[in-house]
């Protein structure tokens, strides 16, 4: 190379120093420095600002700096991780314990799968069961709604005609929802006036 | 299902698995990411904008608006990448609001936009400094860093990167979105005006 580095041949050959890949143009470039000494003075001069900046030391912030990120950070946990937690919160921190626990656990779903296949080959005894008791249930709710209406309306109902009994009962529910309708506007109308009273001041 | 590792665990994970730890919600691995880059960040930050009140103020900020969203964080990108993104963003839009304070000169050859040449303007401090900027001066040491807060904003982010954090050109590139040609002359020009800035010391 018959001229003196550029510039920026100079950043090159510091840049290369610094493990960058500066590709194959940096071997003529060092092979002029070592023959020329103004260059050699230059680029000295180049490595020792680099050196500067590189040793330029990383600066910290107060003690509570992280204290302070934290207050405004807002940590959200995803369902499924809160379910993890608590699933591991479960589990007994000592071996033995552990042991026992999951011992536990495998007996009882050992019972409950027999039971389970017990009452499968028994279907329909389970329906018949099944069956009893809805009825049963049903015979005592109406029993209630018969005391009830019978409290709220007298002895009369118990024998009155079944349309009769539940035209009054649609009546009554309207009167209810009409009421709770009309306290409801009135609290509204309420509202609106002690917000315009208060605009007024 | 792993449980979750300890304030110890998490100094020696990478930081993407440090991020997903913190996507799930986990506060310690928030904390270890603040640990890991509160210097990093408010070294870069202190520098640009040389008060440390400011500074500290402006690196909180970027690690909140980091952390709060960090679910939107992509792990195709280095994460400390986009963080000093977000910090210089916080120290230019700093910087620009400060601009009144500081008399400007010649925006930067390459800047094509208005906010690049604004970003970009040398700017030279008021010359009777107050006591407090004394101080930070002299905890800002020696004639290197003294060189440095001459230069312009953009080229002192990109000389911090290279040398302090020690990214590669085309991670300064991809963190303060300029391409990568222009990062180059940027850290030329910098070495350039520093090596004139402090050949007089060496005379």
């Amino acid at each position: 190379m018959d001229r003196h580095l550029l510039p920026e041949e100079f950043d090159l050959v510091v840049d290369a120093d610094a493990g960058v890949d500066a590709g194959f143009g940096v071997a003529p470039l060092r092979a002029h420095v070592r023959a020329c000494a103004e260059c050699a003075a230059e680029l000295e001069e180049a490595r020792l600002v680099a050196a500067e900046l590189d040793a330029m030391p990383r600066l910290a912030p107060g003690p509570r700096f992280a204290d302070r990120v934290m207050q405004d950070v807002q940590v959200f946990e995803p369902w499924h991780v809160a379910l993890g937690d608590f699933a591991r919160g479960l589990v007994p921190a000592s071996p033995a314990v552990r042991a026992a626990a999951a011992g536990g656990l495998l007996a009882g779903a050992a019972v409950l799968t027999v039971a389970m296949v017990w009452l499968a080959a028994r279907a329909d005894a389970l329906a018949f069961t099944g069956e009893a008791a809805l009825a049963r249930f049903r015979a005592g709710f109406w029993a209630a709604a018969g005391d009830l209406a019978a409290a709220l309306f007298g002895d009369a109902v118990r024998t009155a005609d079944g349309a009769l009994v539940a035209g009054a009962g649609a009546v009554f529910v309207l009167t209810l929802v009409a009421a709770m309708l009309a306290l409801r506007a009135a609290g509204a109308a309420g509202r609106e006036a002690a917000t315009v009273a208060a605009r007024g001041e | 299902m792993p449980p979750p590792p300890s304030a110890l665990d998490l100094a020696n994970l990478p930081d993407a698995d440090v991020v997903r730890l913190a996507q799930d919600g986990r506060e310690a691995a928030f904390r270890e990411l603040v640990r890991r880059y509160e210097r990093p960040v408010f070294s870069l930050v202190y520098r640009m904008v040389r008060d440390r009140e400011a500074a500290e103020d402006l690196a909180q900020d970027s690690f909140i608006k980091v952390l709060n969203h960090i679910d939107k964080y992509s792990p195709e990108f280095k994460f400390s990448s986009w963080l000093f993104k977000i910090a210089n963003n916080v120290a230019i839009d700093h910087l620009r609001r400060k601009r009144l304070d500081t008399v400007s000169m010649d925006g930067a050859p390459n800047a094509v936009s208005e906010s690049d040449v604004a970003a970009s303007r040398l700017e030279i401090a008021a010359v009777q400094e107050t006591a407090l900027e004394e101080l930070e001066a002299r905890e800002l040491g020696g004639a290197i860093e003294q060189a440095v807060a001459r230069l312009r904003p953009m080229y002192r982010q990109c000389i911090m990167l290279r040398h302090v954090e020690g990214r590669s050109y085309e991670e300064i590139a991809a963190t303060l979105d300029l391409p990568l040609g222009t990062v180059k002359t940027y850290i030329h020009r910098a070495r350039h005006e520093l090596r004139r800035a402090l050949e007089h010391l060496r005379a």
